[in-house]
């Protein structure tokens, strides 16, 4: 059984279908890549298997578990964290408070009014343990709205790294990076992911970027899947590169 | 007493009630949508008209000249302000607005006071509206006639401002994509400052409407305010038809509510107001606040 | 951060107070905490979890007139009619919050506002419970428990306030520093992240109003003994916007700013209306400048005179 099953997943706007149908499995310890033109229903999925909308139709299940319909914050308890594609940090914490805080979600007792030595600490050991898998220990006492565009990507993935999950959902992490700060950021994500003990779902437009990092693909097309299977595969498939007009190399 | 009577007074009553609200409900959501400014001092301006009115009746003799000048008044003193506070705030978040509109309301309210003095001030209704009028053997005063009627002229001459002339065409696009209508050549900011003033200027118009009916008086603004939000909220902020159709919603409310339940009409605002927002957050016609 | 230092500092001077300071003195003093009490509950939605709220007097409102009938018509002791009036006011404010949140920014703070008019417009109604316009008069100060009466002197209430206010600071220090207290600063910096991240942030802002309002309600609880009486003008709008007020100008965030802003506006108030009685047009102007140029309120400006180095926010 797959850790993430989407059944007949979809998700109509009005007269517009932004996902339509999709199936697919992903195994434990697979890091998928979604690929797509704009407008391919990339981060609709990514925010209907995180609750933040819901289904119109479809099942997404998690280790067996129906995720279909609960609200986002539950999902996320399930132990599905996700980054955002537009970079949402708390600006004016340093990263240590930023990786602290998304591992403070995860304790049991996150919500306590008065002491909390013993929940800052375990927060804060998951914190930094993240924050070092992503090599920002460096810049860890620095207000999150002051880092550079590369490390705030970094600590988007540190803290969703930060709550321990099971399944981590990353959406174009790469994004509005230079050259130099993508390459940085590959390696980064590469040493991480060779770990194997993350499942990772990864949208991203980069391409070489998605050839180092993915064991398999999956490419949507208005909403639908129309390639599913390893790079070399999905690379040569002809329908994927009429989609992307005139393919790519 | 005729049912038909009774009931057509009372629709009619609950018109020029909508229709004085509306005066306020339209210029706060032209505010709201053009700026993303909730406009605290709305009630003020709504009041200083009232006052402006009742001085320009006194010095011209005439109604119908307070009903063009005092707007023009209140309409500056909002672009004025716009010019010389709201715009230093456009890159803060929009609770600075709110406490700096609500300074203004304070300031607006002393200056009143100080000009004006303490006591309710009478404004007469110009003689050719002040009679009565039998609809259904119910005496109905001439002047609530007038205010219903304005009140559909103006939402008329607003909706085809908006619509058809070049100014209402460029604060919907503002509305839309501000730095679209910046990148095309138009100054944003002209544009901001008008529809300040203009939407102020409304709630002057509005004053002056209704200063013959309920007297010019201190108490006025927090009153306003509150039901300009109610409209507004129910409406929805941004939205032209929102305002109106709030407007009515509440007008009818208060009137036939004020009738059968004199103790509860007040909770009734509120809890259609909290009703609206539990079912549709951005009101009912509303854009994202 | 003010220093504990300090802040002891302050305690001690507060509580040598009444052996220095003449009556009319002392009187001010006592209501400046009251206000002071009233002001740093609304700071911890305003300030630390960025809701503002422009109905605050609704929390004064229900422990004010909940404390007058407590104290008049049963013969609760003082200290326990006034806290017993405190937790109605904070119960109370779970279903007032719950309905608030559903909505979000100046929804919400509308929503405040409505139900403060509405407890307003109920007040005026309601004359067996609330006399109405002419509000509650002749409210004692019933001795205490087991014959203790201190608390009905004017030193020894004085005392029970400032005993109240240091313990309510010492609560929300501990709150504001606490895990619960990270979730708001979250919900602050980015309610949306903070959501994603697995937290329910509506029931984290449900009570923090419960608990501001409970806080607010104590401060009104404290007012109806201190007064004498209760009114409407507890519930109104205005009372809202200056407690509003003492909160941003005193320095929103920091739990002891709006204490400050309280005694300031109060001083300022009684100081102006000596002059003038325009002191309204005052604070609407200080206000306004205070949002232009100092939005981080008089702490925030003695911090930087203190600390002309750049320093991490706190």
């Amino acid at each position: 059984m797959a850790l993430l099953e989407l059944a007949d997943l979809t998700r109509r706007f009005g007269g517009l279908v932004a996902v339509d149908g999709v199936t697919m499995q992903v195994e434990a310890g697979e890091v998928r890549a979604v690929i797509g033109p704009n407008g391919a229903g990339k981060s609709t999925l990514f925010n209907l298997v995180t609750g933040v909308l819901k289904a119109t139709a479809g099942e997404v299940h998690f280790d067996g578990q129906r995720l279909t319909g609960l609200p986002a914050h539950r999902i996320c308890q399930r132990g599905v964290s996700r980054t955002f594609q537009i970079t949402a940090l708390f600006p004016e914490m340093t990263a240590r408070e930023n990786t602290q805080l998304a591992a403070q979600a995860r304790h049991p007792q996150r919500w306590r009014p008065l002491g909390g030595g013993p929940v800052f600490g375990a927060a804060a050991r998951h914190g930094d343990a993240a924050l070092e898998r992503l090599g920002l220990t460096p810049v860890a006492e620095r207000p999150a709205g002051l880092l550079s565009h590369g490390d705030q990507r970094l600590l988007e993935v540190a803290m969703a790294l930060a709550q321990q999950p099971r399944l981590l959902l990353l959406d174009e992490p790469t994004q509005g990076l230079s050259v130099e700060e993508t390459a940085q950021a590959v390696e980064t994500l590469s040493g991480l992911l060779s770990d194997g003990d993350l499942t990772v779902l990864l949208v991203e437009h980069d391409m070489e970027v998605v050839f180092r990092l993915a064991h398999k693909i999956t490419v949507l097309h208005r909403g639908a899947v129309i390639a599913d299977g390893p790079p070399e595969m999905v690379r040569a498939d002809a329908g994927v590169q009429a989609a992307y007009l005139g393919g790519f190399d | 007493m005729d049912f038909a009577g009774f009931l057509i007074t009372q629709c009619l009553n609950a018109l020029s009630q909508a229709a004085l609200l509306f005066f306020l409900g339209v210029g706060l959501t032209l505010i709201f949508g053009i700026m993303r400014i909730v406009n605290f001092a709305h009630g003020a301006f709504f009041m200083l008209g009232a006052y402006v009115g009742y001085t320009a009746v006194h010095v011209t003799g005439s109604f119908w000249a307070a009903l063009v000048f005092a707007p023009l008044a209140v309409g500056l003193v909002g672009a004025a302000f716009e010019l010389g506070i709201l715009r230093r705030l456009y890159r803060r978040d929009g609770n600075a607005f709110l406490m700096v509109t609500f300074g203004l309301t304070l300031i607006l309210g002393e200056v009143i006071r100080l000009i004006w003095g303490v006591a309710a001030l009478e404004v007469p209704a110009p003689r050719s509206l002040s009679g009565i009028v039998f609809i259904f053997d119910e005496p109905f005063p001439v002047y609530r006639l007038f205010l219903a009627a304005s009140g559909v002229v103006v939402a008329l001459a607003i909706w085809q401002f908006l619509e058809r002339t070049r100014l209402g065409l460029l604060i919907r696009a503002t509305s839309q994509n501000a730095e679209m209508v910046h990148a095309l050549g138009t100054d944003v900011r002209l544009v901001r400052s008008a529809v300040f003033g203009i939407g102020c200027g409304l709630a002057g118009v509005g004053g002056v409407f209704a200063a013959p009916l309920v007297t010019a008086s201190l108490g006025m603004a927090p009153n306003a305010v509150i039901d300009t939000f109610v409209i507004v909220i129910i409406g929805g902020m941004g939205s032209f038809a929102g305002s109106l159709i709030g407007a009515l919603l509440v007008a009818f409310v208060q009137v036939f509510g004020t009738y059968y339940f004199p103790d509860l009409a007040m909770a009734f605002m509120y809890l259609i107001m909290a009703s609206v927002l539990i079912v549709r957050p951005g009101g009912l016609l509303g854009k994202e606040i | 951060m003010v220093g504990w230092r300090a802040l002891l500092l302050v305690a001690v001077l507060l509580a040598a107070a009444p052996l220095g300071l003449p009556l009319y003195a002392m009187t001010l003093l006592t209501e400046a905490l009251i206000l002071g009490l009233f002001a740093m509950s609304l700071d911890l939605m305003v300030g630390y979890t960025r809701l503002f709220s422009f109905g605050h007097a609704a929390a004064y409102g229900l422990g004010a007139y909940a404390a007058g009938n407590l104290l008049l018509h049963t013969g609760l002791p003082l200290v326990f009619a006034v806290l017993l009036a405190a937790l109605f006011s904070g119960v109370v404010a779970i279903g007032v919050a719950w309905v608030c949140t559903l909505a979000t920014g100046v929804s919400f703070s509308m929503l405040t506002l409505a139900f403060a008019q509405l407890l307003y417009a109920i007040a005026f109604k309601w004359t067996s419970v609330t006399g109405a316009s002419d509000g509650l008069a002749g409210i004692p100060r019933s001795p205490g428990p087991f014959g203790i009466t201190i608390f009905s002197t004017k030193n020894g209430f004085y005392y029970l306030v400032l005993a109240l206010l240091i313990a309510a600071y010492l609560f929300c220090r501990g709150l504001v520093n606490s895990p619960f207290g990270a979730v708001l600063r979250g919900i602050r910096e980015n309610e949306a992240k903070t959501r994603a991240l697995g937290f329910n942030t509506r029931h984290y802002k449900i009570a923090v109003v419960a608990i501001a309002y409970a806080l607010g309600g104590l401060a009104g609880a404290l007012y109806a003994p201190f007064a004498g009486f209760t009114n409407t003008e507890l519930l109104f709008w205005l009372f809202s916007g200056q407690v509003l007020i003492m909160v941003i100008v005193g320095g929103a965030g920091t739990l002891v700013g709006p204490i400050l802003g309280a005694a300031f506006f109060l001083v300022v108030q009684q100081y102006l209306s000596s002059y003038t009685d325009s002191w309204a047009l005052f604070f609407g102007a200080i206000f306004i400048g205070f949002v232009l140029f100092a939005p981080q309120g008089i702490l925030g400006l003695a911090r930087r005179a203190l600390q002309p180095r750049a320093s991490k926010p706190a």
